[in-house]
């Protein structure tokens, strides 16, 4: 794009740029390249965080994992709690979008009653959500006379969907602003000519909406698919991991293992596993979607 | 009124940018770059500058100088507030030392803490439980308490914290633990304070009958799972081997095996079958409210309970016994809790001295502490003054010598990546998600984390 | 990367209302309803004594509108500290990350060398893995340099983990700087730093909005980077703080209520204020443009 210029002037343009860049580059490896690498160090070694010597334990660690049943059920919980916050969280912030942009009146309120959640911090999400399951909606049985169990984080079995309603209840209406901002972008042109072509609302829908909405569904899906990756701080305040461990996902199992537990190069094996979980998810999503995008 | 938000905020962000980068020339520009980063490392060495400061004045302590005492307190929640009184009453006795106050949840974060002072410095003063003077000063890292203010605490006190005949830790106060009671439903009932299972069975089954709940109890924390599971051991177990946890490690005995450990695990089902179905979704706070309300006949618990009874109802009338056991011999059980501990490469000893005179020479300030927590005094002639309708059993088992120190369990199995651990199997066994064996042999497989 | 098209917006005005549109709006007002049930149980909360907690229904309401809960829980949280605290991190992270991103994601996007794309991509490292999966060995080199407990310390790592975010953010809003004003700028014989910020920087001015916005929302609500790094007393922060009042035995949880109330006032107040910015930041990308 640029025009050339003497090669003397480009490099001290170059270097210039360099400086502009270096700042950031030092503060983002020791913030966070660093510690990657550190916890790849200690991955190898039996370090209790006290102690001064480390020692060399090759890959026992990582051995170790796959047969610690603890932190396969952390993996399985994390799992199962990432794939239904991406499909729930997707198909319902896409409706509500759709719903949004229908025409229907005073959008702006809709809009903010939906996202305001998500500007509260997870933790107190958390708490929240405990006192409505434990103390509010149980009142509401005694106000209708029903008998539904609202009881969901006091049973192992039932833990995982109070989670996800309130994992859900902070996020939909951010996805749902993205989907918003997707369809408001999609020319009116191009349903007019769908239309002319004869095509009715759901062909229109899959045929026009979805591929014009493709990067917004990328940005959503590898949002909430990371997002749900590395739950934490809702648990802290609502289950703590419990009821035994049915809601330990892989970062509080991490931290109970290596800070409370002492474990400290077992837990950073455990941190490698999940950064390589998030890298390889990422990218085959980024791959797949954006091949769609191509398609489309 | 928006447009104006959005310029200041705007403003300010330029205002910075102009700050640390516009310049003119191309050379001046990129000292205006690095700037930036100068900026945080200056502030760095600033900080570092005012560690060092107060470091090198501290021997001058004496002459009124100003020190500053860092502070690590692991706190029980109960605990959460005490800071401000010891602050008080030290700025009137030493105005001259400041306490820099971090004050943190000791069930899971004062352990990560230490971890890392250990490797950058310990703090001045330490305050934790117990148990943590056997874990901190095998390190080597902490320091010989005064005999002058160890003798101001209660003998019994010393026990656990003195290693070689050297006192590093000093007990302030203590919990008593054991089962709560409702004496007014007790009375009522005519149930006698059970001494063996089949006593207390028979108040089960009477509860069961009419519609009392047995136990209240709060299962969603994990942490009250691994406090009533020490107390069963304690009674079933350390009892008959004071020493089952090194022989546990030595290879000797295991969770698998031990009848009496199968004995301690099982009350928790004992307990689970006979208290509020959804206890795993009962706070403590509901739990408890539960029991004053009279829903519930006992609870398994601790002196933290006593505040939350109070609070909500002040003319709550209930009593404390042991958890019976298999022989019928159960013992109440303490545990010392507020314990301070000194750093050994401090270089504010004598400041650290006043601190500990205010603790144990300030009666009021004792007493204003131990009626704040609830607990009781570990001190000599100090007593705290709220009413605690459980002293009078508390006394007749003190007079009798029927108390025992929960830091012997607790210094053989830590409570941190092992008692916690076995707990949480333990709600995954009441949950039905493993079987009791597994949970004994999760147990087991922990060995290596039990010191 | 174009903003939001105004066009469809204002055709909506005139597709007719039907029945259909009708039983949307019944729908989503009903969904409204449960979403915003939540928070007005938390402001009812707020405003109960302790006693009406035990004796009445959840769901009745105060008896008085008193506020001594929000006295309590602005002495328990120690407010005048752990605001100001919260307030200090948020503000000094976002204008430090103002600064970077802008340079950094200029000097991306206008220098072709190798290295600078590599740049991109190692910046980019830090959003497909969040820092939360990183947070052991994070607070390990925070105890190693000595950042914990330090106010530098816990900024550095809010310039460090926002920093990905920022630069791609920064970098999508590149092409809305005009090249021909940068080599006008050239021409004149201004150095590089000179032209980022006397034509560069003034024109990414909506961009940075954008970005302060956004980071000041993350890190205010922050809780994992603020438990490890900082526990001092006088260095807390409010979610911290608030947790920490959660897990504490209290038997009033009517306080936790107000302190809810409290600490997400002003995060609310500054979204209803800024939308417009709040919904670019989160939308790059995410449009066709």
């Amino acid at each position: 794009m640029k025009k050339k210029k003497a090669s003397g002037m480009e490099r001290k343009m170059s270097r210039q740029y360099f400086i502009l860049v270096l700042p950031g580059f030092i503060i983002f490896t020791i913030g966070l390249i660093v510690p990657l690498i550190l916890s790849l160090r200690y991955s190898v070694t039996s370090w209790d965080g006290m102690s001064a010597e480390k020692v060399f334990v090759g890959f026992q660690n990582y051995i170790d994992l796959f047969h610690d049943r603890n932190f396969l059920d952390a993996w399985w919980f994390t799992i199962k709690f990432t794939i239904a916050n991406t499909i729930i969280q997707n198909v319902v912030a896409l409706l509500f979008a759709i719903a949004l942009d229908s025409g229907i009146k005073a959008q702006k309120f809709y809009r903010a009653a939906f996202f305001i959640p998500c500007l509260i911090s997870a933790v107190i999400v958390g708490f929240v959500w405990l006192k409505m399951f434990s103390n509010v909606l149980p009142a509401i049985n005694g106000w209708l006379g029903t008998n539904f169990n609202f009881l969901l984080f006091g049973d192992s079995k039932t833990v995982l969907s109070g989670l996800l309603i309130a994992n859900n209840w902070q996020w939909i209406g951010y996805w749902m602003l993205i989907y918003l901002a997707g369809l408001q972008s999609v020319p009116a042109e191009l349903y007019e000519a769908a239309r002319v072509d004869g095509a009715g609302p759901i062909k229109r829908f899959f045929n026009v909406t979805i591929p014009m909405l493709a990067p917004a569904i990328t940005i959503c899906v590898v949002g909430i698919t990371t997002g749900s990756l590395k739950v934490y701080d809702l648990l802290v305040s609502s289950t703590k991991g419990g009821p035994g461990r049915a809601s330990t996902s892989v970062i509080y199992q991490t931290y109970a293992t290596a800070i409370n537990g002492r474990q400290y190069g077992y837990g950073s094996a455990m941190t490698v596993t999940l950064v390589l979980m998030l890298l390889l998810v990422a990218l085959i999503q980024v791959k797949g979607l954006k091949k769609k995008e191509v398609q489309a | 009124m928006k447009k104006k938000t959005v310029s200041i905020l705007l403003a300010a962000s330029m205002l910075a940018a102009m700050l640390a980068g516009c310049g003119g020339s191309g050379d001046s520009g990129k000292k205006d770059a690095a700037a930036g980063n100068q900026e945080n490392a200056a502030d760095d060495v600033a900080d570092d500058a005012d560690d060092t400061d107060t470091e090198d004045s501290a021997d001058a302590a004496d002459d009124g100088e100003e020190v500053t005492l860092t502070v690590l307190a692991g706190q029980s929640t109960t605990d959460a507030g005490i800071e401000d009184m010891i602050d008080e009453a030290l700025a009137e006795k030493y105005p001259n030392i400041t306490l820099e106050w971090e004050c943190v949840d000791w069930g899971n974060d004062f352990q990560p803490k230490m971890q890392q002072y250990l490797q950058s410095g310990l703090p001045d003063i330490m305050i934790g439980k117990a148990q943590d003077v056997a874990t901190y000063q095998a390190l080597g890292v902490l320091g010989e308490i005064d005999g002058a203010y160890v003798d101001r605490g209660l003998d019994a006190a010393k026990e656990n914290v003195t290693v070689d005949g050297k006192t590093y830790g000093l007990v302030y106060n203590a919990l008593y633990q054991g089962v709560y009671y409702n004496r007014a439903l007790f009375e009522e009932n005519n149930w006698d304070i059970p001494k063996t299972q089949e006593d207390l069975q028979k108040i089960i089954d009477d509860c069961n009958a009419k519609g009392i709940t047995p136990f209240a109890s709060h299962m969603v924390d994990t942490w009250s799972i691994g406090n009533v599971t020490m107390q069963f051991m304690m009674n079933d177990v350390f009892n008959k081997t004071p020493d089952w946890g090194d022989k546990f490690r030595n290879g000797e005995v295991s969770f698998a095996d031990s009848e009496e450990m199968k004995t301690a695990y099982n009350y928790n089902k004992l307990i689970c079958d006979n208290t509020f179905p959804e206890t795993f979704s009962t706070e403590q706070t509901d739990c408890d409210a539960k029991m004053v309300a009279g829903e519930a006949a006992m609870k398994v618990s601790g002196s933290w309970s006593i505040q939350n009874f109070l609070d909500i109802d002040e003319s709550f009338d209930f009593g404390i016994f042991p958890f019976p056991n298999q022989t019928g011999d159960s013992k109440l059980i303490f545990e010392p809790n507020i314990t301070v501990m000194t750093s050994a490469e401090t270089e504010h000893q004598d400041a650290i001295n006043k601190v500990l005179d205010v603790l144990t020479g300030d009666q009021e300030l004792a007493v204003e502490i131990y009626d704040y927590t609830k607990t009781a005094s570990m001190l000599k002639d100090v007593t705290p003054t709220f009413d605690n309708p459980s002293q009078t059993d508390i006394d007749a088992y003190a007079a009798d010598g029927n108390i025992v120190d929960v830091t012997l369990g607790n210094n053989q199995l830590v409570w941190g990546g092992f008692q916690e651990e076995n707990a949480k199997d333990v709600a995954a066994w009441l949950q039905g998600q493993e079987s009791f064996e597994d949970a004994l042999a999760a147990s087991d497989g922990r060995v290596d984390a039990s010191n | 990367m174009a903003g939001l098209r105004k066009k469809k917006k204002e055709e909506a005005v005139f597709t007719p209302y039907t029945k259909s549109t009708l039983i949307t709006q019944i729908i989503m007002t009903i969904m409204a309803v449960l979403f915003l049930t939540p928070l007005a149980i938390i402001i009812n909360y707020s405003f109960k004594t302790k006693k009406e907690l035990y004796v009445n229904s959840p769901l009745s309401l105060p008896e008085s509108l008193q506020f001594d809960n929000y006295v309590k829980a602005f002495d328990k949280l120690n407010m005048k500290v752990t605001f100001v605290n919260t307030l200090f991190y948020t503000a000094v992270s976002v204008l430090i990350l103002a600064l970077l991103c802008g340079t950094t994601a200029w000097a991306i996007a206008r220098c072709k060398r190798k290295f600078f794309k590599f740049a991109y991509i190692y910046f980019i490292i830090g959003i497909l893995i969040p820092y939360q999966a990183l947070f052991l060995p994070i607070y390990t080199i925070g105890y190693k340099l000595n950042l914990t407990n330090t106010r530098s310390g816990i900024i550095f790592m809010y310039v460090a983990t926002g920093i990905s975010f920022g630069v791609f953010l920064m970098n999508s809003f590149m092409s809305t700087v005009p090249l021909e004003l940068e080599e006008a700028a050239r021409i004149d014989g201004c150095s590089v730093f000179r032209t980022y910020f006397s034509v560069v920087m003034p024109l990414l001015k909506p961009a940075m909005a954008t970005l302060v916005i956004m980071q000041s929302f993350q890190i205010w609500n922050d809780y994992l980077l603020a438990s490890l790094y900082v526990s001092k007393k006088q260095l807390k922060t409010l979610t911290v703080a608030i947790q920490s009042l959660f897990s504490a035995q209290t038997s009033d949880y009517t306080t936790a209520m107000a302190a809810i109330v409290i600490s997400v006032l002003p995060i609310a107040i500054l979204f209803m204020c800024l939308q417009k910015y709040f919904i670019k930041g989160m939308t790059v990308g995410a449009v066709k443009g």
